[in-house]
């Protein structure tokens, strides 16, 4: 209670000393809070708009066919209502002659089954319906505007023509049809019938949208289902996770960017301790006034940590304030722009979320000044200059230090729920928070000798102003260093990556990459493409390869569940994958391990596998996969690895087979068309006539659109970032606060030994220019570093230093030191000595 | 009297404080000749520090002038007046005012780099040894003795040799024995180079070894007796 006391009436007054305090935790807490607020309004959306995404109360869904009679019928006999969507990509035509990629989805009747198909004008159903013999289309206004259509036009859909009736502007169940690669056209399943596009062997999916039969729930139907059609490799999806792939995104992002906001946490923690510590140096005398009226060491450290504390909570708070409200504020503006449903609201887990973080890390930065100032000497009121004898904590402060940052480790791991993850970035924070305080150490060391250089700082006082400034002891060298260093890393670390994959795009993958693949070219066709595609001048090269879809649904005999294998192979399960035959190992193969089948092999099937993943899965030579292909499954053993560069985008397949597993089994092929730039107009006219089915992807604007998510991508993380870099900063002008009334001591008594205003500026950029450049230059080289770890081991390509970016950071870093000395040097500039030598006595 | 070193024609100080204007000095007149040595006396708030301040040109005047070897402060700029501190006065100041990110040997060499002297070094070198110092050339002023720092200040203050040395209580900080030797070295350097000598203290034993002794009381000269010393 006595403690509690002492404690309120030291603070009165004092707020004004903690404005950095509480700003850098406000901040670093209001980002986790936002992000999580976020993050948990997008779940709570996906959760409760679960049946229109999903269409139905389950989703099954099919590759290369429909449901069969049996099946059709044991469906429509078992749920409420059921309705059928098939959606594959194709080629739109427009009366203009141009073609253009699409995804298409055709429904049935009882479409759609949950929530409304919204068009610019008018009902969908209305829309697709049949008139004058003709069916009717919607579709994206992105397919309006890339074929310059309108509402009348007739569109070449396959052999078939449909009239474009609407423009679709809300699709619920858009996420759960596929994200494809071009705009939506709906149309009527009807309207698809004759077209030539939905053969055997192309690749479609069906999708059978389920409402339960009344008093049934979706577990005992899929019990009921799993036993009347074991094999029938049916894709179940209910409402439990009603669109997987989106809700692991922003799963994926959310943790991203709570991390990227810690990171303005410990910048944070930077302003936190040297504010404590500013704080404490102060009052020192009290301390020791204190001390010397009987109060013991423990009651000092129980006095300050109130009120530590009680900053902490006003911080936590203005954060937790900020982090919710702002979301709130901008909810309109959010949901508009964001492409899933969100339920914008108070979210308690995500609050405590950022609560806990902001405590943790207030108290860890906090306490090692407060432990230190528990061993203040009585001796302080007597004498100027006292050691106290310890340059460590009590063993006790130390412990509980290291169990405050083991917490910090243990929720951010739990938080992230990825144990690398998390690991990695507190392990990644440490070690640049550790790089810019020894890197500060070797600077003031560095300064300090070459101050001693006469041969250097001779003729040049302002130099050595500037040198002793740096090097001497009370130097703001460290927290200017870790004040804009994290913020400068992140920077130099993004910057760094996105230009090496814009680069990587740009030049690897564009140069070898093809002007087209096709897709579903029919087997027939085969031949005739290729005859055609050699004779065009144009085409310098043309490749194919048999294709088929296939789900890997068991291991050696057990069921394939993702959980089981590694989190970076999970994808392997989780859809379709590539599956080809082939007798001889495709051009360019390189096997690493096992052997390719003879050419005339007709024995127990065989399969060659991709081996990075294999290794992932833990699968080895001897192994055997089944995979679903057509609704049959294969089983196949692994006779070989083998190594495939995804980077070159040639014709790549997971699985190959040895022809004869396949006989039999109807398929399309897939080609890759290597064309000069500025022929895809032309071509995809050219084959659109004579193979009306095949689906033509322009690969230079995928790679254009791919490098444009990559820019996005990099613009949010660098959105997150500027959270570091603003607490960066207010740390910054709190540090150079906080040394500026000893920078206008120290000019005063310049100007009365004889230094001009010019000499004490020219002092004074020197310093903050050395100092910004020197945390620029390692933030630069610490971000070139991690970027090489990510280029090199994450994405296996050759990692090449982007002067660019490294200028940008540099030249940030130096305005932001400059801009602050220029704040305050002014003052330092003009200051009368006498008024400030009054004041010390 | 011959060659004035310092004239002040009634000058006034007023400051501003947050209860409003207070008037330190009031029309205050004094000349001082090159080569004095004068000893200013008063109780506390007398207003001799501030007269120090304004004679060092670390302060400006509210009314009146000031000039120094026919300088008048008035006409000079700020970058004006700490030339002319740098190439005419040293200061020493009760507080010492070392910088403390300097060691010993750079704040003594400081005026003398700012002055643009190739010697800096060795001339500090050898005035911290006229001093007593040799052996702390590379300590930081929170690693010497409030003795040992007024004696950086001291050979800093002196060191350029000065034609004007101010020095305001120089031994306020010290304990008796390390003023007195502080004493010693002020007036030992003083008579060395003849520098003109304007001491202020409340010490009046301390006073009386000056040749000339101004009394203030609230801001005014009471008496100005010029002794045997």
């Amino acid at each position: 209670m006595l403690a509690w006391k002492l404690a309120r009436r030291e603070l009165r007054g004092s707020l004004a000393s903690f404005r950095v305090f509480l700003t850098c935790l406000a901040i670093g807490v209001a980002t986790i809070a936002a992000v999580g607020s976020i993050t948990s309004a997008i779940n709570a959306g996906l959760a409760a708009n679960g049946r229109a995404l999903l269409g139905g109360d389950v989703e099954l869904r099919l590759t290369h066919r429909f449901a069969g009679a049996e099946e059709r019928a044991w469906l429509d006999a078992e749920v409420g209502a059921i309705s059928e969507v098939v959606s594959f990509r194709g080629m739109i035509g427009a009366p203009s002659g141009e073609r253009a990629l699409a995804q298409i989805k055709g429904v049935d009747g009882p479409y759609p089954l949950i929530g409304t198909i919204e068009l610019a004008d008018g009902d969908v159903a209305e829309a697709l319906a049949v008139r004058d013999g003709v069916f009717g289309a919607v579709v994206e206004q992105t397919m309006m505007d890339r074929l310059e259509l309108s509402i009348g036009d007739a569109l070449r859909l396959g052999t078939n023509d449909v009239e474009l009736r609407g423009v679709i502007t809300g699709e619920p169940d858009r996420q759960a049809s596929g994200i494809g690669l071009g705009p939506r056209v709906m149309v009527s399943q009807e309207a698809l019938e004759g077209a030539g596009l939905l053969q055997p062997g192309s690749l479609y999916r069906v999708a059978y949208r389920l409402v339960l039969a009344e008093g049934d729930t979706a577990e005992r139907l899929r019990a009921r289902l799993d036993e009347a059609f074991p094999d029938a490799g049916w894709r179940w999806r209910d409402l439990s996770d009603p669109s997987p792939g989106t809700s692991r995104i922003v799963e994926r992002i959310g943790t991203f960017l709570v991390l990227v906001g810690l990171a303005s946490l410990a910048v944070g923690g930077v302003g936190v301790s040297a504010a404590t510590r500013g704080y404490l140096e102060r009052k020192t005398e009290t301390i020791g006034t204190l001390k010397a009226l009987g109060a013991s060491g423990g009651l000092t450290v129980a006095i300050y940590l109130i009120q530590i504390m009680l900053l902490t909570l006003m911080g936590i708070v203005i954060g937790l304030a900020i982090g919710a409200g702002v979301p709130l504020l901008l909810a309109p503006t959010l949901r508009d722009a964001l492409p899933v449903p969100a339920d914008f609201g108070v979210y308690p887990v995500a609050l405590f979320e950022a609560a806990a973080y902001g405590l943790m890390t207030a108290l860890l930065f906090g306490l090692w000044p407060l432990a230190m100032a528990r061993e203040t000497p009585v001796a302080v009121l007597f004498r100027d200059v006292v050691e106290s004898g310890r340059r460590f904590p009590r063993p006790i402060y130390l412990l509980g230090l290291f169990a405050l940052f083991a917490a910090l480790v243990g929720v951010t791991v739990v938080f992230s729920g990825n144990v690398m993850l998390g690991g990695f970035f507190i392990g990644g924070l440490v070690a640049a928070l550790l790089a810019f305080a020894l890197v500060a150490r070797i600077i003031r060391w560095f300064a300090r000798g070459l101050g001693r250089r006469q041969k250097i700082t001779r003729g040049r006082p302002a130099l050595r102003l500037a040198l002793s400034s740096i090097g001497g002891p009370g130097s703001e060298t460290s927290g200017v260093m870790l004040s804009l260093g994290l913020g400068l890393t992140l920077l130099s670390t993004i910057g760094q990556i996105d230009a090496n994959l814009r680069g990587l795009i740009a030049g690897d993958i564009s140069e070898s990459a093809p002007a087209f693949f096709y897709l579903d070219i029919p087997s027939p066709q085969k031949e005739a493409f290729v005859m055609a595609a050699k004779k065009d001048s144009a085409i310098d090269r043309v490749e194919t390869a048999p294709m088929l879809r296939g789900r890997i649904v068991k291991i050696n005999g057990e069921v394939a569940d993702p959980e089981k294998i590694a989190p970076e192979a999970r994808w392997m399960l989780r859809g379709d994958r590539g599956l080809t035959y082939s007798s001889t190992p495709p051009e360019g193969t390189t096997l690493t391990e096992g052997a390719w089948w003879p050419e005339d092999y007709t024995g127990k099937p065989l399969l060659s596998f991709i081996e990075e993943e294999g290794r992932q899965m833990g699968l080895k030579i001897g192994d055997t996969l089944t995979v679903n292909v057509l609704g049959r499954d294969l089983s196949a053993q692994i006779a070989n690895f083998r190594e495939v560069e995804w980077r070159r985008m040639g014709i790549n397949f997971t699985l190959v087979v040895n022809p004869a597993a396949l006989q039999g089994a109807p398929h399309s092929h897939i080609a890759t068309v290597y064309a000069a730039e500025g022929e895809e107009g032309r071509l995809t006219r050219m084959f659109a006539e004579d193979f009306p089915s095949a689906v033509a992807i322009p690969v230079r604007d995928v790679i254009e659109r791919t490098k444009t998510l990559i820019g996005q991508l990099a613009d949010a993380v660098r959105g997150a970032s500027l959270a570091t870099i603003l607490s960066g900063f207010i740390v910054l002008i709190g540090v150079t606060a906080a040394a500026q009334r000893r920078h206008l001591f120290e000019a005063a008594v310049l100007k009365t030994l004889g230094a001009e205003q010019g000499t004490l500026m020219r002092a004074a950029v020197l310093r903050y220019l050395f100092l910004g450049s020197a945390a620029a230059a390692l933030a630069i080289g610490i971000g070139a570093l991690a970027a090489w770890a990510v280029m090199t081991k994450v994405f296996e390509a050759e990692f090449a230093f982007a002067a660019g970016s490294a200028l940008i950071v540099g030249v940030l870093g130096v305005l932001a030191t400059l801009f602050t000395c220029g704040f305050f040097a002014r003052r330092m500039v003009a200051v009368m000595p006498a008024q400030m030598l009054r004041a010390r006595g | 009297m011959t060659n004035p070193a310092i004239i002040l024609d009634t000058v006034s100080l007023t400051l501003q404080s947050k209860a409003g204007p207070v008037n330190i000095l009031h029309d205050v007149s004094l000349e001082v000749s090159a080569g004095e040595t004068v000893g200013i006396v008063g109780p506390s708030g007398s207003g001799k520090s501030s007269l120090l301040m304004l004679m060092g040109a670390l302060e400006r005047v509210t009314s009146g002038r000031i000039s120094a070897f026919g300088q008048d402060y008035g006409n000079l700029n700020e970058d004006g007046l700490a030339k002319f501190r740098r190439e005419n006065m040293g200061i020493v100041f009760q507080s010492f005012h070392l910088i403390p990110t300097m060691t010993a040997l750079e704040n003594v060499a400081v005026p003398l780099e700012l002055a643009g002297r190739a010697d800096a070094f060795d001339a500090a070198t050898e005035a911290l040894g006229q001093v007593g110092l040799s052996g702390r050339l590379d300590h930081y002023p929170s690693q010497l003795s409030g003795g040992e720092q007024q004696r950086v200040a001291l050979a800093r203050a002196t060191v350029p040799g000065p034609a004007i040395l101010l020095a305001d209580e120089p031994t306020g900080n010290l304990d008796g024995s390390t003023g007195a030797l502080i004493i010693d070295l002020l007036f030992g350097l003083q008579g060395s180079s003849k520098a003109t000598l304007l001491l202020v203290t409340h010490d009046e034993a301390l006073a009386a070894r000056c040749s000339r002794v101004v009394r203030m009381a609230d801001g005014r000269i009471m008496s100005d007796e010029r002794g045997s010393a």
